[in-house]
């Protein structure tokens, strides 16, 4: 038997959606298999200290923090090669680690950042690369280059912080003027978050600057969208294994999005839909059956080629928005490290993912493109100084 | 002699009654911010002296004088004196744990806490071991040790004092240290910094200017809550202000003359809002034309070139920018009448989302609107708005702005329930502050209207008259008025009689927790309940030991 892999689970972070990182890591680490996996959690923390121990594990350890951090040990990672793993802070001495598994959500840990450190110190972690991470968290971007490959996404516009502050009215004055967002209500939110923070369906022209305003208490960006009035969300997510390979879909139902939904969408008028899951109460239904095919599968083909065209590994969860009264399927944000890894949707799939699959799938398609970028030449030896 | 088993029983009840004693008063001592003057005031006023231990030393003195006899009687009586203690300890709240503001084991309380106990052991095991050691008859010493411990028992609040001078030096060496630290963090960060004083309202508006500055033009420290002492500050720097704040915004608190100016050395302010001048505090300046000169501190600190912005509808706040105009001058408010302002509002309408406003910069006109609720949050809110605008922030931008404030706890908040909601105006009232939240309470939706206060304090000679008048204005709003506390409820109920408010809708309570226990008993869905002022610990109820 060989040794188990020691995998350090990173969460927590700078990030507004801290506490939901910390809620995903813990399902995480109690869904690793302990056969193949050893856990060792590090946590970061609002502050930016990484710490481990084995307290991290309880989950009421987060409601004392900063206290509660003294019984730990702080670590860091070195942005250089050849460590082997976690570095004390106190002393300098190396905890080893095989594998680096990113469980963040949001800005610092889903955005290429702490990638990139990953990338300096020539570590295997899990999830999207650099470049997929950073562009997929930027909204804006990421809509753009899907677009430019032919996938359907609403317009949307990018208003500068410093712009807004110099000079709002212009701003106000030229989305006023620009016909794609004739039609009120409009949708204001960060461009580079990913929870529902500093988001606003701007009702009249007079509420748009003090939406921005409060986009820019978080972000330097915000981006501007129509609404489209009669919508349903549709998501699904995807991993690579293989290739990519779509889930299940799931329907997120608010309380009153539930009526248009069995209204309009489903081919027999809805009557099983949400209670043939039996969770017509709750926030979403998985694998609606009566969702009409050709919605279901534009809406997993283009989440595939999205997921394909834009790099991304691990397990992503791709948001689409369908218009009723188009008909028409666009893409609205892909998350590359989604709330609890997406598992409930993976469990419902066909064939059926456990979340331990999911996480070993995770590690191994980690290991695997470590060794692609390893087998890379990088060193070619002094040329231009020798001269 | 006494057995050396009773010894050791009533060293150890005497010891761990003194520990809890210790830090019930230390709680006490804390929130009188270690004012030994203050601290022997409210002693004195609450008459907060010890009795339960007391009256078990008593009758152990009185058991041991009336019960001589054979060499058991010690050992009981020595037992049922510290059961007694024990029932004692587990009766009275634990300090940690209770109250509106819980004892807070800092550094210095810890410190204060460590040597008033080591004070109060050497008082309890000298004459214990003494005692035990002279006297012949078990009896006799035992007459003697309760009396000891009647002595004893009222001790632990005078250790505190003792202790507190004892660390004075070293805490004071400490303090110093610290103060240069911030000085030194000041100096390198170098920050544009804003002094904001008044009456009342400085706490809003310092997180209102702190808001906007950091939205509009770049970061902002600003020590939260009502931090606006040196020693406050000076923490908040040393913890909080990083080298990229270019704006910081210090509330700086009028104890007495010369305070102010103090800070204004400490933290030398290049700009200053005064948001009201007024008569709070009256007691520990004397007279208004005091209040007005140690506020003046801030607009004399100002360089030739400084902004100063006041509160026009405060008459000596407007005074102060006619008698200590700086380079520039801005006025601002909501009573057009008082004469000219830079910055106004009129138009102002309450609802559930905040208040909606036309506010006016120099000419220009905006449609504002601000999640918080009230004249004096408006006001805060343009005067954090014009100080905004004089340092260059985009008036357009900054009006947006406004829209996304967020309210400071306990400052007029309104939480709405499905059952009864409250508005929440717990946080140190004022004349203004207190008939501004009437005017909400009247202007929100609601089935019937509630208001539970205690009246104001620290109003000097118009304490009286003020809260009468109050009441008299709760009249004319509320369907049940919660009168809480002793501190002026003749003052509360005069008020409502001269509005010839019914008596079957008054209630009178003691604290707010029996407020609270009547008003479960009353309440109806749809009640909108006005929480006016929360006197905490040192002024509510009755302390007992």
């Amino acid at each position: 038997m060989t040794d188990r892999l020691r995998v350090a689970v990173l969460f927590g972070g700078r990030s507004v959606e801290h506490e939901i990182s910390v809620i995903s890591a813990l399902q995480l680490m109690m869904a690793i298999d302990p056969a193949k996996y050893e856990a060792l959690p590090v946590y970061i923390s609002p502050s930016g200290t990484w710490h481990t121990g084995e307290a991290l594990l309880d989950r009421s350890f987060y409601s004392r923090v900063p206290s509660s951090l003294g019984g730990l040990v702080e670590v860091t990672l070195l942005p250089k090669p050849g460590v082997g793993g976690l570095t004390k802070v106190a002393g300098g001495g190396v905890i080893p680690v095989d594998v680096f598994l990113p469980a963040f959500h949001g800005q610092y840990g889903e955005d290429g950042c702490i990638q990139g450190l990953f990338e300096m110190a020539e570590v295997p972690y899990t999830g999207s690369n650099v470049p997929a991470s950073a562009v997929t968290m930027n909204k804006y971007l990421c809509k753009m280059f899907l677009a430019a490959h032919g996938i359907p996404v609403l317009p949307a516009a990018v208003v500068e912080r410093g712009d807004a502050q110099r000079n709002i009215q212009g701003v106000v004055a030229s989305i006023a003027a620009d016909p794609r967002f004739g039609a009120y209500p409009l949708f204001v939110k960060p461009c580079n978050l990913g929870s529902s923070i500093g988001v606003s369906r701007v009702e009249v022209p007079g509420d748009l600057a003090a939406a921005l305003a409060k986009v820019f208490r978080y972000d330097t960006q915000a981006l501007v969208e129509p609404c489209v009035s009669q919508l349903m969300e549709i998501n699904v997510s995807v991993r690579d294994c293989n290739g990519a390979a779509p889930s299940v879909v799931e329907i997120p139902v608010s309380q009153s999005g539930v009526l248009s939904y069995e209204e309009k969408y489903m081919r027999d008028g809805g009557k099983k839909s949400g209670q043939s899951q039996g969770m017509a109460s709750l926030t979403r239904i998985i694998d609606p059956p009566d969702l009409a095919a050709e919605i279901r599968d534009a809406v997993t083909s283009y989440a595939t080629r999205s997921f394909r065209l834009l790099g991304c590994s691990g397990v992503a969860r791709l948001d689409f928005i369908y218009d009723l009264a188009a008909s028409a399927v666009y893409f609205n944000e892909l998350n590359a490290f989604p709330g609890s890894c997406s598992f409930y949707l993976w469990a419902k799939s066909r064939p059926r993912v456990l979340y331990t699959e999911l996480i070993d799938g995770m590690i191994q398609a980690a290991l695997r493109s470590y060794s692609v970028v390893s087998s890379l030449e990088r060193d070619i030896g002094l040329r231009a100084l020798r001269t | 002699m006494l057995g050396s088993l009773s010894v050791v029983i009533l060293a150890v009840a005497l010891l761990s009654f003194g520990h809890r004693r210790i830090r019930s008063y230390l709680r006490y001592f804390q929130q009188e911010e270690y004012s030994s003057t203050r601290f022997l005031a409210w002693l004195s006023q609450r008459r907060a002296f010890d009795t339960r231990g007391t009256a078990v030393m008593a009758l152990l003195a009185i058991l041991s004088v009336l019960l001589p006899g054979p060499w058991l009687v010690p050992l009981w009586s020595a037992s049922a004196a510290a059961l007694l203690l024990a029932v004692v300890f587990v009766v009275e709240d634990d300090p940690l744990t209770a109250g509106k503001l819980k004892l807070n084991m800092t550094q210095r309380a810890s410190k204060i806490a460590l040597v008033a106990e080591a004070l109060y052991a050497a008082l309890v095991l000298a004459p214990l071991l003494l005692i035990n050691w002279c006297c012949g008859a078990p009896a006799h010493a035992m007459a003697y040790l309760a009396l000891c411990g009647m002595v004893i028992a009222q001790a632990p609040p005078l250790l505190l004092l003792v202790a507190n001078k004892l660390l004075w030096p070293a805490e004071r060496a400490l303090q110093e240290s610290y103060y240069a630290d911030a000085k030194r963090v000041l100096r390198k960060v170098a920050p544009f910094t804003i002094g904001i004083t008044g009456s009342y309202g400085k706490t809003g508006a310092k997180a209102a200017l702190g808001e906007l500055l950091t939205q509009c033009l770049g970061p902002t420290f600003w020590p939260r809550k009502s931090i606006n002492t040196v020693m406050g500050i000076t923490r908040a720097i040393r913890e909080q202000m990083r080298p990229f704040h270019r704006y910081a915004v210090i509330e700086m608190g009028a104890y007495s003359i010369g305070s102010i100016a103090r800070l204004c050395d400490f933290t030398p302010p290049r700009a200053a809002l005064v948001t009201a001048v007024g008569v709070m505090h009256l007691e520990r300046f004397g007279s208004a034309e005091n209040i007005y000169r140690a506020k003046s501190e801030l607009a004399l600190a100002l360089p030739t070139d400084g902004i100063l912005v006041c509160n026009g509808d405060s008459p000596n706040a407007r005074r102060m920018a006619a008698e200590h105009p700086s380079g520039t001058t801005i006025l601002y408010g909501l009573d057009r009448g008082r004469g000219h302002l830079d910055c106004f509002a009129s138009d102002l309408s309450f609802s559930d989302r905040g208040t909606s406003f036309t506010l006016t910069w120099r000419g220009e006109r905006h449609p504002a609107f601000t999640p918080l609720l009230g004249r004096p949050a408006v006001l805060n809110a343009l005067g954090a708005f014009a100080m905004a605008c004089a340092l260059g922030a985009e008036p357009a931008y900054a009006v947006a702005c406004l829209a996304n404030l967020r309210p400071v706890d306990n400052r007029l908040v309104l939480d709405r329930q499905p059952g009864v909601s409250f508005l929440r105006d717990a946080y140190n009232s004022n004349p203004v502050g207190f008939e501004a939240a009437l005017e909400v309470l009247k202007g929100l939706p609601a089935r019937r209207r509630i208001v539970i206060t205690p009246g104001m304090v620290e109003l000097g000679e118009q304490q009286g008259p003020e809260n009468r008048r109050l009441a008299s204005l709760c009249a004319g709003v509320a369907d049940l008025v919660l009168v809480v506390g002793r501190t002026n409820r003749e003052a509360l109920l005069a008020g409502l009689a001269d509005a010839q408010f019914p008596g079957e809708r008054i209630i009178a309570v003691q604290s707010r927790d029996e407020a609270f226990s009547a008003l479960k008993d009353r309440q109806l869905e749809g009640d909108l309940v006005l929480l006016e002022n929360d006197l905490g610990d040192l002024l509510e109820g009755t302390v007992r030991f």
